[in-house]
C-alpha cells in the first residue's frame, strides 16, 4: 500500500484507469499487425482473380472484428486473465470433447463445432487456453518447486489431454503446435534441461508406435515429404505444385495478379494454407523476404514485451502466444517450401479463415495486455500483493 | 530496448526499468528472483533459436526463389511441350502432311497402390465407358506391379481421370501416329505398331530415318493427284462391282510416282487386322498377267530387233496354231494387219506372229531390259516378284507373252516399263522420293528415241481409232493401250473373270505423265452392254483422271479444231511437278534435232497427219 502511494495514480501500474491503459497501447505493434493483414487482403484479392469476393472482403471484416477483440483483451486487467486462465482452459477442453462427439466433418477431419452463429474450431481456442493455463500454473512456482518432478505432472496432464484430443480429430499440425508452445513455456519456466532430454528421447522411442496410429494419409504425407517426387500426381502433387509456383516466381515474381500456377488452379488451397506460395509466385523471393521480415518484427515485439514484463504470468503468457504465432508461421512456410511435411496450418493473419484470424488477434491481445500491464505486480495467488 | 517509446507523462522516468533495477523491486519479487533470472537467460535462448529458424527460412526462400528456378520449369516443360514427339512427319511433294505424330498420354496403374479396386473400377468406368469392366477390375485387383489401362487418352479424358483422384493411377507420355488423309494414301504410307515402329509401307522402309531425324520425309506423291486417282478407281470398282483395283500416275521423265492407289483400302487411323485383304497393295505387291498392254513391249522389241517396222504386215486372217495351242483374236478382223492395226484392234495373232518372228531370246532380253523379270527397286517393302517361265521359253510361251499372258508382273512394273518406251527409250527406276529440279535421273537406254516415237504414235492411234476410244479426252493428246487378261482359275483361263486395265500417257507428242488403271474382276453393266474389257472399264477411268489432273498440272486443253498441238505451259504457278520437270529436262524443248526426242518428233507426224495416215492404211 505504501508503495502505491509513492506515485501518482497515472503511474501506479496496479491501479490504472481505462484512460491510462489506452495510452499504453503499443500502436507500433498494431500497425505491424495491420500491415501483415493487408498483405493478406491483397493476396486474397488476387487469388479471387481480382475480386474482393469471396475472400478478401470477409477477411477484412474478420480482421476488423479481431482488432476490436484485441483491444478489449488488451485493456482488461491482466489479473482477470490470470484468474480466468483455468476456466478458459476448461471450456476449451470441453469444446474439444464436444467436437469429437458431435462436430462437423470437413476435409476428412472432425475439427469444427457449430455454436449457432459461428463455426468454431476448438483446437484454435485451446492454443490460447493452454498458454494461459500453463502461464497461470508456473506463475506461482518457485525455482525449488519447478525442480521437483511431481510438480510437473499437472502441467504435463494439462498438455497431454488436449494434444490427445486434437490428435484424435485428427490434426497433426495443431497437436505439434500445442506440444511445442507448451515446451517453450516449460523451458521458460525453468524446467531443467535434462528433463527435456528425457521427454524427447521418450518421444522418439514412441515414434514407431505413433506411426502405427497414424492415418493412412498422414503416413503418405510423411513418405511424400521424404520423397516428394515419388508420386507427383497423387500425394506429392500439393507440395510439388507449391515448389513449382514458388520457384517460378524467381527473384522478383511474376507481378501482382500474374501468378500462373495459382491462377490456373494448379495450386490447391491457394487462399488458405498455401497462400504463401501464391504470394511468393507473384512477388518473388524479394516479396517473400519482405513478408518474412514483417513476421520477424512481430515475433521480436512479442519477445521484447515478454522480456520487459514484470510479472511472471505476463511474461509466460506473452512468450507462449509469441511462440504459438511463430509456430504458425514457421510450420506453414516451411511446409510450402517443402521443409516439413504437409500439415494443415494456416499462415497467421494472411490465410483466409475466421477462427485462426480471431485466435491470432486474441493472442496478440494477450501480448498487448502483457505490455499494457507490464509493470503490474501480481502475487502468487493472483492478487496484487504478496 | 528502444522498441517501446517512453511512457507518456513519465518525463524520462521509466517506471518498469526503475522497479526492476531498484532494490524495492527486487525485494518485492524476491521469492521468484531465481526463477526470473533463469527465465531471462532462457528467453534469450528461445529468441536465438527462433532467430536461427527465421534465418533458415530466409535461406530456403532465397534457395527456392533463385536456385530452384530451373527445377520447377523443368518439371513444367516435360509435361507441356507439345512438339516433343519422336517420329518425323511424312509429307507429300508439296508439304501436305500425310502422317504425323501427336503426343498423347497412356493411363496405367500400379495395382499395389490401388486401395479399393472395386471403387476405382467404378469411377474409371464412369469417365472411360469404353473400358472392359471385368478386365479393369481383374487388372486392378492383380498383384502385378504395372498394368496398362487405356492408351491414347485425349487431354479431356486425362483431365477427367485425374479429377477422379484415384491413387495408383498414373499417366505415361506417349505418342500416336495420325494419318490426316485417312484412306487416301493408306497402302503407300503403311502403318506403325503400338511401339511406334514402322511395320509396312513407307513407315517401315524409312523407319530409321523417321526416328532419327525430326525433318519431315517428303514423298513424290502429289495428294491432289492421289485424290483424283483414288476417286476414279473407287468409282470404277464400285460401278463394275469389282473385287478391287489400282491406279498409278508416274512422271515418265523421272520415274517419280505421283499417285498410287490400291482398292479396297482401309483407314490407317483405325486399321483392320493384318491379314485383311484390304491391307494388300495391288499396285506394288499384286502380280498379274497384264494382257494386251504387253503388246507395246512386243512391238517395241520387234522394232528394236528389226523383226518389224510400222509398215510390216502380219497375217491375222485365221487363228494361229502354235504347236497345238490355238490363239484367237477377241475382235477378229480375219485379214492381214499392219502393226498399228495389230495394236488398234488388239490382235493376239498379230502380236504372237511378231514375237515368234523375233524369237524367244530377244523377247526375253527385251523384257528383262524393261524390268519385267525382276522385283522392282522401290521404297516400300511390299514388292511383288514377277512370275514367268523359268526355263527356256518355248514358242507357245513366246506367243502368249507377246500379248501379256504367261507372264505376271505388278502394275508398277507395267507403268515403269511403258514409261521407258515413251520417254525417248530411257528406263528409270520408279521412285517415291521427289527428284529435285535439275537433278540427273540415272537410267539406261532400252530403245532408240525413234522407236520411242513410234510407240507413242501407236498408243495415240489406239485412243483415236481403236480399243482406247473411251480414254480420249478432247484437247489432250492421250495415248494408251487397253488390257484385258483372263483370270486363271484352277489352271484354266476363265472367260468371264478378267482383269481390265488401261495403260495411258499424255500428252502423246511429248509424254509427261503415265497413267495406269487396273480393275480386278469387273462385271459389265447395262451401260457397257455387259462388257467388262479394259476398253469399257479402265479406259473411262483414265479419261476421268487425265481430264482432272491436266488442268491441275498446267496443261490447257488444245482447241479441238486446231492443228497445232496444245501449248505446253511455259511456266505456271503450280508447286512442283511441271516446273520440276522443265528444269530437270532443259534439253527437251530445244527443238527438233537437238533434243533427246528430236528424232522422234520429226519422224513421227503430228496428230492431224497421223489420222490421215491411219485412214490411208485402214
Amino acid at each position: 500500500m505504501a508503495f502505491r502511494s509513492r506515485y501518482s495514480s497515472a503511474l501506479n501500474p496496479n491501479e490504472m484507469t481505462w484512460r491510462d491503459k489506452v495510452w499504453q497501447i503499443n500502436w507500433g505493434l498494431i500497425t505491424l499487425i495491420t500491415a501483415v493483414a493487408a498483405i493478406g487482403f491483397l493476396t486474397l484479392y488476387s487469388a479471387a482473380q481480382g475480386s474482393i469476393h469471396p475472400w478478401a472482403l470477409k477477411q477484412m471484416i474478420r480482421f476488423g472484428v479481431g482488432l476490436g477483440v484485441l483491444l478489449v483483451v488488451a485493456l482488461i486487467d491482466i489479473r482477470f486473465w490470470l484468474r480466468q486462465a483455468y476456466p478458459i482452459y476448461g471450456i476449451a477442453l470441453l469444446l474439444l470433447v464436444a467436437v469429437l462427439i458431435r462436430g462437423t466433418i470437413g476435409l476428412g477431419a472432425q475439427r469444427w463445432i457449430s455454436l449457432g452463429f459461428i463455426q468454431l474450431q476448438p483446437s484454435e481456442v485451446m492454443k490460447v487456453g493452454l498458454v494461459l493455463a500453463l502461464a497461470r500454473y508456473f506463475h506461482g512456482a518457485t525455482i525449488q518447486e519447478i525442480g521437483k518432478p511431481l510438480f510437473l505432472v499437472p502441467p504435463l496432464i494439462m498438455v497431454g489431454l488436449p494434444v490427445a484430443l486434437v490428435l484424435k480429430q485428427p490434426d497433426l499440425g495443431t497437436a505439434m503446435m500445442l506440444v511445442m508452445a507448451a515446451g517453450a513455456i516449460f523451458f521458460m519456466a525453468g524446467v531443467r534441461l535434462w528433463k527435456f532430454a528425457v521427454v524427447i528421447v521418450l518421444g522418439l522411442a514412441c515414434l514407431p508406435v505413433a506411426w502405427h496410429f497414424l492415418h493412412g494419409y498422414q503416413r503418405e504425407r510423411l513418405v511424400v515429404f521424404l520423397n516428394p517426387g515419388a508420386d507427383p500426381l497423387g500425394a506429392g502433387y500439393h507440395i510439388l505444385q507449391s515448389k513449382i509456383a514458388l520457384g517460378s516466381g524467381g527473384l522478383f515474381g511474376k507481378g501482382y495478379m500474374m501468378g500462373t500456377q495459382s491462377r490456373l488452379d494448379f495450386l490447391p488451397e491457394k487462399q488458405t494454407d498455401f497462400i504463401f506460395t501464391m504470394f511468393g509466385e507473384e512477388w518473388g523471393m524479394i516479396g517473400g523476404l519482405v513478408l518474412l521480415t514483417l513476421y520477424v518484427l512481430l515475433v521480436t515485439y512479442g519477445f521484447a514485451i515478454a522480456l520487459r514484463c514484470r510479472s511472471h504470468f505476463g511474461r509466460l503468457m506473452a512468450l507462449g502466444v509469441t511462440t504459438t504465432f511463430f509456430l504458425y508461421f514457421f510450420i506453414n512456410v516451411a511446409m510450402v517450401m517443402g521443409l516439413v511435411p504437409v500439415v494443415g496450418v494456416p499462415l497467421p493473419l494472411v490465410s483466409y479463415g475466421g477462427t485462426a484470424m480471431l485466435t491470432v488477434l486474441f493472442g496478440f491481445g494477450l501480448i498487448m495486455n502483457a505490455y499494457v500491464h507490464r509493470d503490474v505486480v501480481i502475487g502468487r495467488r493472483g492478487a496484487n500483493e504478496e | 530496448m528502444t522498441l517501446f517509446p517512453p511512457r507518456r507523462g513519465a518525463s524520462g522516468l521509466h517506471t518498469g526499468n526503475d522497479l526492476q533495477a531498484n532494490v524495492p523491486a527486487v525485494r518485492i519479487d524476491g521469492v521468484k528472483a531465481g526463477a526470473l533470472a533463469v527465465g531471462h537467460a532462457r528467453l534469450v535462448a528461445v529468441a536465438v533459436a527462433f532467430g536461427l529458424t527465421f534465418g533458415a527460412i530466409a535461406v530456403r526462400m532465397v534457395d527456392v526463389g533463385v536456385f530452384s528456378h530451373g527445377l520447377g520449369l523443368l518439371y513444367y516443360h516435360a509435361s507441356a511441350n507439345p512438339t516433343d514427339v519422336s517420329r518425323a512427319d511424312i509429307v507429300d511433294r508439296n508439304g501436305v502432311v500425310l502422317a504425323t505424330s501427336l503426343p498423347t498420354v497412356t493411363l496405367y496403374a500400379r495395382p499395389k497402390e490401388i486401395q479399393n479396386p472395386v471403387t476405382a473400377t467404378n469411377k474409371l468406368l464412369s469417365v472411360l465407358p469404353d473400358l472392359n469392366r471385368a478386365k479393369v477390375l481383374a487388372d486392378l485387383s492383380s498383384h502385378r506391379y504395372f498394368v496398362y489401362l487405356h492408351r491414347d487418352l485425349t487431354p479431356h479424358q486425362q483431365y477427367l481421370v485425374n479429377a477422379l483422384g484415384i491413387p495408383g493411377l498414373h499417366f505415361q507420355k506417349d505418342e500416336r501416329r495420325v494419318y490426316p488423309q485417312g484412306d487416301l494414301v493408306a497402302h503407300l504410307i503403311g502403318l506403325t505398331n503400338i511401339d511406334n515402329r514402322g511395320i509396312s509401307g513407307v513407315e517401315k522402309e524409312f523407319d530409321k530415318r523417321l526416328r532419327s531425324s525430326h525433318k519431315p520425309l517428303r514423298l513424290s506423291i502429289d495428294i491432289r493427284m492421289q485424290q483424283v486417282v483414288h476417286d476414279a478407281v473407287k468409282n470404277a470398282v464400285t460401278r463394275f462391282s469389282a473385287v478391287g483395283g489400282c491406279g498409278i500416275i508416274m512422271n515418265v521423265d523421272t520415274g517419280e510416282v505421283l499417285a498410287m492407289v490400291s482398292f479396297p483400302d482401309f483407314d490407317p487411323n483405325n486399321p483392320p487386322a493384318p491379314n485383311d485383304p484390304a491391307m494388300f497393295n495391288r499396285a506394288t505387291d499384286g502380280v498379274y498377267e497384264m494382257g494386251s498392254t504387253f503388246k507395246l513391249f512386243d512391238a517395241a522389241a520387234a522394232f528394236k530387233y528389226g523383226a518389224a517396222t510400222l509398215e510390216s504386215k502380219f497375217d491375222a486372217s485365221h487363228p494361229l496354231d502354235v504347236n497345238g495351242a490355238i490363239i484367237h483374236d477377241f475382235d477378229a478382223q480375219n485379214r492381214v494387219l499392219t502393226v498399228p492395226e495389230i495394236l488398234i484392234y488388239s490382235s493376239n495373232i498379230g502380236a504372237a506372229r511378231m514375237a515368234l518372228k523375233m524369237g524367244a531370246d530377244k523377247q526375253r532380253a527385251f523384257l528383262k531390259s524393261v524390268g519385267m523379270l525382276a522385283p522392282l527397286h522401290f521404297q516400300v517393302p511390299e514388292l511383288g516378284m514377277p512370275l514367268y517361265p523359268r526355263h527356256d521359253w518355248r514358242p507357245i510361251n513366246t506367243a502368249t507373252i507377246a500379248f501379256g499372258h504367261g507372264i505376271s508382273v505388278t502394275p508398277l512394273h507395267l507403268i515403269t516399263g511403258v514409261s521407258a518406251l515413251i520417254d525417248g527409250g530411257i528406263y528409270h527406276n520408279p521412285t517415291l522420293l521427289p527428284v529435285p529440279p535439275g537433278a540427273t535421273v540415272p537410267g539406261h537406254r532400252v530403245i532408240s528415241t525413234k522407236i520411242s516415237g513410234e510407240i507413242r504414235y501407236l498408243m495415240r492411234q489406239v485412243v483415236l481409232k481403236g480399243t482406247g476410244k473411251f480414254a480420249n479426252v478432247p484437247g489432250y493428246d492421250i495415248g494408251g493401250k487397253t488390257g484385258t487378261a483372263e483370270l486363271v482359275v484352277n489352271g484354266r483361263y476363265k472367260n468371264h473373270d478378267v482383269r481390265s486395265s488401261f495403260m495411258a500417257a499424255f500428252p502423246m507428242n511429248d509424254p509427261r505423265y503415265a497413267v495406269l488403271v487396273l480393275i480386278d474382276q469387273p462385271h459389265g453393266t447395262k451401260a457397257t452392254y455387259g462388257l467388262n474389257e479394259g476398253a469399257w472399264v479402265a479406259a473411262p477411268a483414265v479419261a476421268r483422271i487425265i481430264s482432272r489432273i491436266g488442268p491441275m498440272v498446267g496443261f490447257v486443253p488444245r482447241k479441238p479444231q486446231g492443228t497445232a498441238r496444245g501449248p505446253r505451259p511455259a511456266s505456271h504457278g503450280h508447286r512442283g511437278i511441271a516446273d520440276t520437270n522443265r528444269v530437270s529436262r532443259p534439253a527437251k524443248h530445244n527443238g527438233a534435232g537437238t533434243g533427246r526426242r528430236g528424232i522422234a518428233l520429226s519422224s513421227v507426224p503430228r496428230d492431224s497427219s497421223m489420222e490421215g495416215r491411219h485412214v490411208a492404211t485402214d
